[in-house]
């Protein structure tokens, strides 16, 4: 039996208004499934609308047609505050640019995840303290995001993102701004929450984000294509 | 306590915009609430008794002026029903050579008859601050008002000569915001003393001896008071019809006269207030929108992380109001030390322009708590109808 699906989306579609002429339609009709244990990899050209893709995915922003559920619940007509609890609930996000807030330190940005979700407290400062011991920026915790490293950066940003231990995790490319070895390590520590059973979901242009996922999809005029699933080719 | 210094020193320039803007309503309305208290301490100066003269122009200035008002007039004032106590007065311009005009600025030397009580029904006693009042036995000794004091650098056993003659200031009075700040008031003898001596005509009238004048019939004029339940213009009006040869103000003309007078000054005042509170409010409220508008990708995160709206707006409005009641603080704190210095400098000049009352503070405070509540309740409202993506692609792209 397979794995329980934990994010679903069907026929999707986005637009955005143009300058002139017609709406650029970005998203057509989009369909995906994505299970517990999935890590799958989103590639396709640059503006062919793969961070739309997971900003819709991930409730950011709206769909001008299709559903997105979270489980077996549908979750795109939510209220907004209905959708913030959906999304402390469910989601962990990690974005190329880091998005770490400047005013906090690394320790207090790992923990405003928490506070969202009514988890602030010291069992989520341990666990914080423990995420960035495990991600090699414990010495960090008091530091800045101006004062630390990109790589370092996103070694916090990433502990935000499991923090609260969501279920789906959506990363827009994790490894845009880094270099080789700090890519290696978030690429590894997305697919470790995929081998623990949580579900990733990574848009990326590097071939080791496709090879650690599961499943890759390119997105190219609005469409979504498999390209290689692990299950498929193992029910084959 | 750690965490809200370290946001704190995040909105250091936010709290100095709106320091500045609060700094701005606070000195302006100060000014505003000098030239207020300054009309309304006159008002209150000269509605407490009925001022007469004797008529013609004379030598002496004040509210009084005008020409001599002899002891046969003053007893006769005093039989005119209704009255209750006359004080002969003498006022002098301390310095002849200015003008009698703007005489509610006009450094006075006023003689004072103390041995009869003072008929002013607002000031029975004028507030001595340091020192004492004047004794009916003192001769050559001054009582100065507190801008007088300050101008002249004048303290109790300070020196100081009228007209050639040495005084021992023997009191300072309290800041009364009107007239009396610039007085120096000495026995009614000393006056009359120096109006001779500073009036060459009286000299030489009084030297040939064509009038026959005693020594108490030099009054420039009366403060006169009224019995308790009569109506002070009535008063006025009879002394006007039963004694002759007599200015007589009538307090609800001479109120609105002086209303008049200062007509210009109430048109400056309201003119000030608008401006502070539209510049100052302006300043304020933009500081406030733009600095959570600054934050606007921080929102969007928080958003993305599981703020709902409720989280937001409550974190916008906290850091607001801890941002404008630290504005608001500094913002009078600079005001009144800006205030002071300067107060302290035209002092010298024996002026005051900034008068800091606890209505203007606390209105100024409460003024911008709520100007800046508003612009954080307008800028929230802004933010949190954006799609979390939307937030961050705007903060990112500032």
């Amino acid at each position: 039996m397979p794995p329980e699906v934990t994010l679903r989306a069907r026929g999707l579609v986005k637009r955005f208004a143009a300058p002139s002429g017609p709406p650029i339609e970005v998203l057509r009709s989009v369909d995906l499934e994505v299970r517990a244990g999935e890590m799958v990899c989103i590639e396709g050209a640059s503006g062919s609308g793969k961070s739309t893709l997971l900003n819709v995915l991930g409730l950011l922003e709206d769909a001008e047609a299709g559903e997105v559920w979270f489980g077996d619940q549908p979750v795109s007509r939510l209220s907004r505050s209905a959708k913030s609890r959906e999304r402390g609930r469910w989601l962990g996000f990690v974005f190329q640019a880091f998005l770490l807030l400047p005013s906090l330190t690394a320790l207090d940005n790992v923990l405003l995840a928490a506070r969202y979700v009514g988890r602030a407290g010291a069992d989520a400062r341990r666990r914080a303290e423990t995420l960035l011991e495990r991600l090699g920026v414990a010495h960090r915790r008091d530091h800045y995001p101006a004062q630390l490293s990109g790589g370092e950066q996103q070694r916090v940003a990433f502990c935000r993102a499991i923090l609260n231990d969501p279920p789906l995790l959506l990363a827009d490319e994790p490894t845009g701004n880094l270099d080789e070895d700090n890519g290696a390590v978030i690429l590894a520590g997305l697919r470790d929450r995929a081998r623990a059973g949580g579900a990733v979901v990574v848009v990326s242009h590097r071939p080791e984000a496709a090879r650690a996922a599961t499943a890759v999809f390119t997105l190219a005029d609005g469409a979504l294509t498999l390209r290689r699933s692990a299950y498929k080719e193992a029910s084959r | 306590m750690r965490a809200a210094l370290r946001a704190l020193r995040g909105y250091a320039f936010t709290v100095a915009g709106i320091a500045i803007g609060v700094a701005g309503i606070v000195a302006l309305g100060a000014m505003a609430e000098r030239i207020v208290a300054f009309i309304e301490g006159g008002d209150r100066f000269v509605l407490g008794q009925i001022s007469v003269a004797g008529r013609g122009m004379g030598m002496g200035a004040g509210f009084t002026a005008g020409g001599l008002l002899p002891a046969a007039s003053i007893e006769a004032i005093r039989k005119v029903e209704g009255v209750q106590g006359v004080q002969p007065q003498v006022m002098l311009p301390l310095n002849p050579s200015t003008s009698q005009f703007l005489t509610l600025t006009q450094e006075l030397v006023v003689g004072m008859d103390v041995s009869i009580p003072t008929p002013n029904r607002h000031y029975p006693e004028l507030p001595v601050r340091d020192g004492r009042f004047l004794r009916a036995a003192d001769r050559r000794r001054a009582v100065v008002g507190a801008a007088f004091a300050a101008s002249h650098g004048l303290a109790v056993g300070s020196p100081l000569v009228l007209e050639g003659e040495r005084y021992e200031v023997v009191g300072v009075l309290e800041r009364m915001m009107t007239a009396p700040d610039r007085f120096v008031i000495v026995p009614i003898a000393d006056a009359r003393d120096q109006w001779v001596a500073k009036d060459r005509l009286l000299r030489t009238l009084l030297a040939s001896g064509a009038a026959a004048l005693r020594a108490d019939d030099l009054n420039t004029g009366a403060a006169v008071g009224w019995r308790p339940g009569a109506d002070p213009d009535a008063v006025a009006l009879r002394i006007r019809e039963q004694v002759s040869g007599v200015n007589v103000q009538i307090p609800s003309e001479l109120s609105a006269l002086l209303r008049s007078s200062t007509a210009f000054f109430s048109a400056l005042l309201v003119g000030i207030g608008a401006l502070a509170l539209v510049i100052g409010g302006l300043s304020l409220a933009n500081t406030v929108a733009a600095a959570v508008f600054e934050r606007i990708r921080d929102f969007g995160v928080k958003r993305a992380l599981g703020a709902s709206d409720w989280h937001l707006a409550r974190e916008v409005l906290a850091e607001a109001l801890a941002v404008t009641i630290s504005g608001g603080v500094l913002g009078v704190a600079l005001a009144i030390t800006l205030g002071v210095s300067v107060d302290r400098w035209v002092q010298r000049a024996g002026q005051e322009l900034f008068l800091f009352s606890p209505r203007l503070l606390g209105g100024a405070l409460v003024f911008s708590l709520a100007l800046g509540t508003a612009a954080a309740t307008y800028a929230a409202l802004r933010i949190v109808r954006l799609s979390p993506a939307e937030a961050i692609r705007r903060g990112s792209a500032a």
